[in-house]
């Protein structure tokens, strides 16, 4: 089993309601500022980003990198952690 | 191909000309696509000049596995990210990484979690198990990894620094191993370089052996909260050590104090604490079979540490034994291991654990690690090494978590004596001042200095003068009041000087002793014939009248300033009182008014479904059928308060005097038109709403860590209303866990944002039952998430909990008795089926 954060933990062990976009797994302050900048405030419009590119891992982290500027390893971070959710609660 | 020009339908079918099968093209994802295009289209290309799987294997990936392979690609990619991103440039990548995760207690664990990664990376390491006072070659060996590590910066000096470097490199074998199988491994480089040293067998080894329950002690850490109460890893810890560990009570014991002691020298030099208090308390605390460990690991330290590390640790050293003492009440995480583990060691695991929780499953590895290695070696002198070495070990990874910690406990620790200290130093101090005053009282003689001043006499007469006032402040000195001319009777000489003498008392003016007063008091004197008396100034009294004089005068004092504070101070209750109850009043007048208005307008809906009602209600009948008969006394000047208040405020109830059976009734008359708002306003009441989702292994721990949950998003405070709405929560957390017996503390915390609800349960055990049945329900509308608490710091936060071991009950009523309104009546039906 791959290793995994506490951040990732925490946001896999319960719903994401309305959490900010800093509660992802890889996403951070300067990542989160970005990311909120171009309109995704909270982790569920992420959420639905991941879902647009039907959970597609390279496409997913394709758009990561465009919009925030997340290097590889935010975002396999971020997508482990989406992916993880998904599984657990969609 | 100018991909630029491409509409979004354009994109789409190219993209699917590749067999790919994109999602919907928006503005968000037209960039991914295209790219993604152009990746197809370039790989396309190379598929037809070569089929190598080079840098377009990426893109095979994709557009064969879409998101197939997504599944196995997070793990392939934190292998490699571990492997890969881990060693170059670990620095630049910790300040890197540092933005996302800036998780407070995440570098705690980190620390020691962060040697995971290092175990696949540590093949050609040497290996270290056997090697025990040897410091020089692994210290050759770790200087070009650990050169700037922060464990070396830590050591200022360069023997306990190879040591620690050893030991470093020799405790991260036993913590690797757990973390291998998955701990957080993101982050911060700092302790690798010196934990990789000799990581990999013994890792490898406790893998093989570990794996499974080391899994099942990483979920179970994420799923306790992990800010304040970590239990998660406590809990796991548990089963590797069961399984690892060969029973060897000697050096286990050794490992809690070594790896407290480690943290405890990471403290930083600000944490002194006096050498002479800790060896007392090291003294202090013995348990059996410890005591020659104890010993000789007082002398290790001693021998092996500069002194101001060694309080610290041996500070722990006694910390974990103590704790070690209280381990009965600490072990509520690992119930089952107080039996089948050496007590000794089981205590100093417990003991440290809840002192030092994120650790824990240091201690533990390194149980488990000495475990493998006992074998090898079991020696004295070996566990001696392994106790220097071992005590440096977990210092840096703990540097954090103990800081806060360790400024508790060495703080108190200093504190208490610097306490007592200070006590001692001030009643001694007041001792010698009510001394020193009472003697001032008593003394003083300075008028022989005066005398001496005296001019123009004679120097016999200046003795004799001398003598005499001598004499007669003597004199006036012991009977210390007033003496009339007692003098001239004592001696004929002094009868002519007595004269002169007085007159020059009078006209030296300076305090000699002797008070002259007059017939009328308070009268400076000018002539000695005015002179009626004459009093000493500084009475020389025996020392028991002075002391009761002085204990006497500073009673009463003390008594009088009691007196004026505790009136005060009475007055301040008393006063706190009455507003108290006044608001307690207005809060049952408010409660009383909004359910006679609800009884009325309930009362006026029927009245339009029944026409036979009348369409008032008398006043009395109202109040009687709201208040019980054994309340309404009590309640009796409530009740006219409401109705005052229901006539000065409410608009839709009018008060009008009706005849009814032939007598007159002062009736109320609810005047609103029913609106049909009110009713689908209304918002549901506490109630169970069903499951969201089903707890599976993912979301949920696998076993129950601790008797005490954390129940969040219960209520919204700024959104309750009522007085007793608590007690309504109470009442829905009874009803949905009625048929778990186990409850028997729980706590609303009526502040907080999150709707928090506290629960103790008797055992583990029916706590996980609780668990299961309210995390991931729907209560009121609102989703509950359920976390594990640790058992102390539910007691702390409440000490009343500590007692309760009776199981609640809920109570008989049925669920829609929070409000007595009849609204619920309307959604009888609707929250018997949202029953889960």
């Amino acid at each position: 089993m791959s290793s995994t954060s506490q951040k990732h933990r925490d946001f896999v062990a319960e719903p994401m309601g309305e959490k900010p976009v800093m509660a992802l797994a890889g996403i951070g302050e300067v990542l989160g500022k970005r990311l909120e900048e171009k309109g995704f405030d909270k982790a569920y419009v992420v959420l639905g980003q991941f879902l647009v590119l039907k959970k597609d891992e390279e496409l997913f982290r394709d758009w990561l990198k465009d919009t925030c500027g997340a290097n590889v390893k935010q975002q396999g971070d971020c997508y482990g952690c989406l992916k993880e959710w998904c599984d657990a609660f969609l | 191909m100018a991909s630029t020009q491409l509409t979004d339908e354009e994109l789409f079918s190219e993209l699917k000309s590749f067999g790919f099968t994109p999602g919907p093209v928006t503005e968000n994802t037209r960039p991914v696509y295209l790219k993604k295009l152009k990746k197809l289209r370039e790989e396309q290309q190379q598929r037809g000049s070569r089929a190598g799987k080079t840098r377009s294997s990426g893109a095979i990936h994709s557009t064969t596995g879409g998101g197939n392979t997504a599944g196995s690609r997070p793990a392939s990619h934190d292998v490699t990210h571990l492997s890969s991103s881990r060693r170059p440039g670990r620095k630049p990548s910790v300040l890197g990484f540092s933005s996302d995760e800036s998780d407070a207690e995440t570098p705690l664990k980190r620390k020691g979690l962060n040697h995971s990664s290092r175990v696949d990376r540590n093949s050609g390491f040497p290996q270290q198990l056997k090697i025990r006072p040897v410091t020089t070659p692994t210290v050759a060996t770790k200087s070009p990894y650990g050169a700037t590590s922060t464990v070396n910066s830590n050591n200022s000096s360069p023997g306990p620094g190879g040591q620690r470097s050893v030991s470093l490199g020799w405790g991260v074998r036993a913590r690797s191993s757990p973390e291998a199988e998955g701990r957080d491994c993101d982050e911060s480089g700092e302790e690798d370089d010196d934990y990789e040293g000799g990581t990999e067998k013994n890792s490898r080894s406790l893998n093989g052996c570990g794996a499974s329950h080391l899994n099942t002690s990483k979920l179970a850490g994420d799923y306790s909260d992990s800010d304040e109460e970590e239990v998660g890893g406590l809990g796991a810890g548990d089963k590797p050590r069961d399984r690892l560990e060969p029973r060897r009570s000697h050096p286990k014991a050794e490992f809690p104090s070594h790896v407290v002691g480690r943290g405890s020298q990471t403290g930083g030099a600000a944490r002194q604490v006096n050498p002479p208090e800790s060896l007392n308390m090291v003294g202090g605390r013995r348990q059996e079979g410890e005591e020659d460990e104890v010993k000789r690991r007082d002398s290790d330290l001693s021998g092996v540490f500069r002194s101001h590390n060694f309080p610290r640790k041996s500070i722990y050293v006694s910390l974990a034994e103590n704790h070690g003492g209280e381990a009965g009440k600490n072990n509520h995480v690992d119930g089952e291991d107080g039996a089948s583990r050496s007590s000794s060691t089981s205590r100093f695991a417990i003991g440290l654990r809840p002192r030092f929780s994120n650790y824990s499953s240091l201690s533990q590895t390194y149980r488990g690690n000495h475990s493998n290695h006992t074998a090898p070696s079991p020696n004295h002198s070996y566990s001696q090494a392994v106790l220097k070495q071992k005590l440096s070990v977990p210092e840096d990874e703990l540097l954090q978590q103990f800081k806060r910690e360790e400024v508790a406990s060495s703080g108190s620790f200093s504190a208490h004596y610097l306490s007592m200290f200070l006590l001692t130093a001030a009643c001694l101090f007041f001792l010698l001042l009510g001394l020193m005053y009472l003697r001032m009282r008593g003394t003083g003689s300075s008028e022989v200095d005066g005398v001496s001043k005296y001019p123009t006499r004679e120097k016999a007469e200046k003795d004799l003068i001398l003598k005499l006032l001598l004499n007669l402040h003597d004199h006036l000195a012991h009977v210390a009041g007033t003496c009339v001319s007692f003098v001239q009777a004592q001696n004929e000489e002094f009868k002519d000087l007595i004269l002169t003498s007085l007159e020059w008392i009078i006209r030296t003016g300076q305090d000699v002793g002797i008070r002259l007063t007059g017939h009328v008091a308070d009268k400076p004197l000018t002539d000695v014939s005015e002179i009626s008396q004459l009093e000493s100034t500084h009475p020389k009294m025996p020392f028991v009248c002075r002391f009761r004089r002085a204990f006497l005068t500073v009673i009463s004092r003390v008594f009088l300033i009691a007196a004026v504070v505790g009136c005060v101070w009475s007055g301040v209750c008393y006063m706190k009182y009455r507003w108290r109850r006044e608001e307690e009043e207005t809060r049952q007048m408010y409660d009383m008014v909004e359910r006679i208005i609800d009884v009325l307008r309930s009362h006026s809906e029927a009245c339009q479904e029944n026409q036979d009602l009348q369409p008032y209600l008398p006043i009395p009948h109202v109040r009687d059928s709201l208040v019980q008969p054994q309340d309404r006394k009590k309640m009796k000047k409530i009740w006219e308060r409401a109705e005052r208040f229901l006539s000065a405020n409410e608009s839709r109830i009018r008060k009008e005097t009706q005849r009814i059976g032939g007598a007159d009734f002062l009736v109320w008359r609810w005047i609103q038109p029913s609106l049909s708002c009110d009713k689908t306003s209304l918002m549901p009441s506490k109630v169970w709403q069903g499951k969201a989702f089903p707890l599976d292994r993912r979301n949920s721990p696998p076993n129950s860590l601790t008797p005490c949950l954390k129940i969040r998003n219960m209520f919204d405070p700024v959104m309750e209303v009522g007085e007793n709405w608590d007690l309504a929560i109470h009442e829905a957390i009874l009803e949905k866990c009625n048929d778990n017996d186990g409850i028997v503390h729980i706590a609303v915390d009526k502040n907080s944002r999150e709707g928090c609800v506290y629960v103790k349960c008797l055992s583990a055990e029916h706590s996980g039952r609780a668990f299961k049945a309210l995390h991931g329900s729907w209560f009121d509308g609102k989703l509950v998430t359920v976390k594990y608490l640790r058992l102390d710091r539910y007691h702390q936060r409440f000490p009343q909990a500590q007692a309760c071991s009776t199981p609640l009950k809920a109570s008989a009523s049925t669920p829609s008795t929070t409000n007595t309104t009849p609204r619920l009546q309307h959604r009888g039906a609707a929250n018997s089926s949202g029953f889960s």
